[in-house]
């Protein structure tokens, strides 16, 4: 999978990606069996991150999915404990997972030509948007090398003072080529 | 619901708790495989830990997609980035200094994050305790952390904002502690010859040395250290302050802009990590650490040049010697 797809499917999931490009991502998607896996694990990957207590949430997630595409969904096991009394921080993590698969479920139902459903896509999309767009939208040109060796070497360095959970979660990022990575490190410096 | 009945365990035991944490992450050997994942995607990683000599070494790997490794040896810090042919060369800094290490609890840290320690169920087989550290505002993280009852070695770690959305979650689906690993277990796999190999400028171009500081800074966060440093592909060399709330840290990147460069746009997150870049006074500005993007961007955009230092001055004080860390009181 190229970057681009990746970064792509990353946008979708957010509701960020632009709609003339949600169409083409979607027919890929149906016609491609292993990218559709790959968008399964993210959107497993996502909601896990979302609901990392509980299995139930992404088992059903994974099934809302799957019917929307059509087939099994390759779902990455997400060892759980059993769910715990939910604490203030979890109810908060349900409701943006429930938003996100409705979101996700609804793009995909668009390409399949119900306007009503399209209705509802829109507006779960808009909600989607609300509650995850804590990043800006990057530029319309490609990042440079330099940008993201910047930051990646910006990352490093902090994460020497850090205590080790936070030097595994920096490192970690530098590691995970995560479009953010790319995305940040374009935006954060200036043109070449 | 049986777990809303158990009572939560005295503030101290917490604090042991987290105690016993930072000492098996910095003094234990040991081997892994966790999933990290955030909002954006989920990647499965490597880790070798491995303590010999007093000295710790250590490998982080990428076992999906780019195979990116950080290998961290007794001198310097090596970043592979084989999808690109380059490795970055960062210089490892002392691990004699409180960044190596978790906070000491005590009341300076209870003022600003909320602990609490529970009973949790088996991961990996093994009894955990969870523990909870939760902010009591909003400029900070939280954490909830499932930790190994006979090692105290985290399990799984989940990062929350200040409303309790998680942001990153790391969960061990391995994790062995051996009692001794083989030093080829923390050499890198990747063959890097012909690679780009970016390392500091050996002898950088020193411009007027200026202190800065952020005139903001979220509460209970405190300059605890800070250096002049050369930085791998960077002509000139970046002043680098950091900050610690006591578990949290940020870090302050100072360095000259380009002559002609554009202003740089304002951004980001990376996971857990986030940045924030602004131009000020003919200086790129860049803050950056696992705290919300609204933090680092409030402590960039406060930074000010303090003081304009002599050439002779230029070697000593907070801003002195490239790669020698000052340390602050705590």
């Amino acid at each position: 999978m190229t970057d681009r797809i990746r970064e792509q499917i990353s946008a979708l999931i957010d509701g960020e990606l632009p709609q003339d490009e949600v169409g083409l991502l979607v027919r890929r998607l149906e016609r491609d069996p292993q990218l559709r896996g790959a968008f399964g694990r993210y959107v497993l990957a996502g909601e896990a991150v979302r609901s990392p207590e509980g299995p139930l949430a992404s088992r059903g997630f994974a099934a809302r999915v799957s019917a929307a595409v059509g087939e099994d969904v390759a779902a990455e096991p997400v060892p759980g404990v059993a769910r715990a009394a939910w604490s203030r921080w979890s109810r908060p993590a349900m409701a943006t997972a429930i938003a996100a698969s409705a979101a996700i479920v609804a793009v995909l139902l668009v390409a399949r030509g119900s306007e009503e459903v399209g209705q509802v896509a829109q507006a779960s999309l808009d909600r989607a948007r609300d509650r995850f767009a804590s990043l800006p939208l990057a530029q319309a040109a490609s990042p440079t090398l330099a940008h993201s060796q910047r930051l990646a070497g910006y990352l490093v360095a902090h994460g020497q003072f850090s205590n080790a959970i936070g030097r595994r979660t920096a490192w970690s990022s530098v590691l995970a080529s995560d479009p953010g990575l790319v995305r940040a490190s374009y935006e954060s410096l200036e043109a070449p | 619901m049986a777990l809303l009945a158990l009572p939560a365990r005295a503030a101290d035991d917490a604090h042991e708790w987290l105690e016993r944490m930072g000492e098996s992450l910095s003094s234990r050997n040991y081997i892994g495989v966790f999933t990290h994942a955030t909002r954006r995607q989920s990647e499965t990683m490597r880790i070798v830990h491995r303590v010999g000599k007093g000295a710790s070494t250590e490998r982080l790997v990428s076992l999906d997609g780019s195979g990116r490794e950080i290998v961290r040896t007794a001198e310097e810090v090596h970043v592979y980035l084989p999808d690109r042919r380059v490795v970055l060369v960062e210089a490892r800094s002392d691990d004699r200094s409180l960044l190596d290490s978790l906070p000491e609890p005590g009341p300076q840290l209870d003022k600003l994050y909320e602990l609490q320690i529970r009973d949790g169920h088996k991961l990996l087989g093994r009894d955990v305790r969870v523990l909870d550290i939760r902010p009591r505002d909003g400029f900070r993280y939280g954490y909830r952390l499932w930790l190994d009852e006979e090692s105290a070695m985290p399990l799984r770690t989940v990062v929350m904002d200040g409303t309790g959305r998680p942001v990153e979650l790391m969960n061990f689906t391995q994790l062995e502690m051996p009692r001794r690993i083989a030093a080829s277990e923390t050499e890198p796999s990747i063959d890097a010859s012909g690679f780009q190999w970016v390392r500091h400028a050996r002898q950088p171009r020193q411009p007027t040395q200026v202190a800065w500081r952020p005139m903001k800074l979220p509460p209970g966060f405190r300059l605890v250290a800070s250096r002049t440093q050369v930085m791998p592909g960077i002509a000139f060399p970046v002043q680098h302050l950091i900050f610690s709330d006591g578990f949290a840290s940020i870090s302050v990147f100072i360095e000259p802009a380009r002559p002609g460069g554009e202003a740089p746009p304002e951004s980001s997150s990376v996971g857990s990590a986030s940045a924030f870049s602004t131009l000020v006074h003919g200086h790129v500005v860049t803050a950056v650490g696992e705290v919300p993007l609204e933090t680092v961007r409030d402590v960039a955009r406060s930074v000010a040049p303090a003081t304009i230092a002599t050439p002779e001055s230029a070697g000593a004080g907070p801003a002195g010697a490239a790669d020698a860390p000052v340390l602050w009181p705590r």
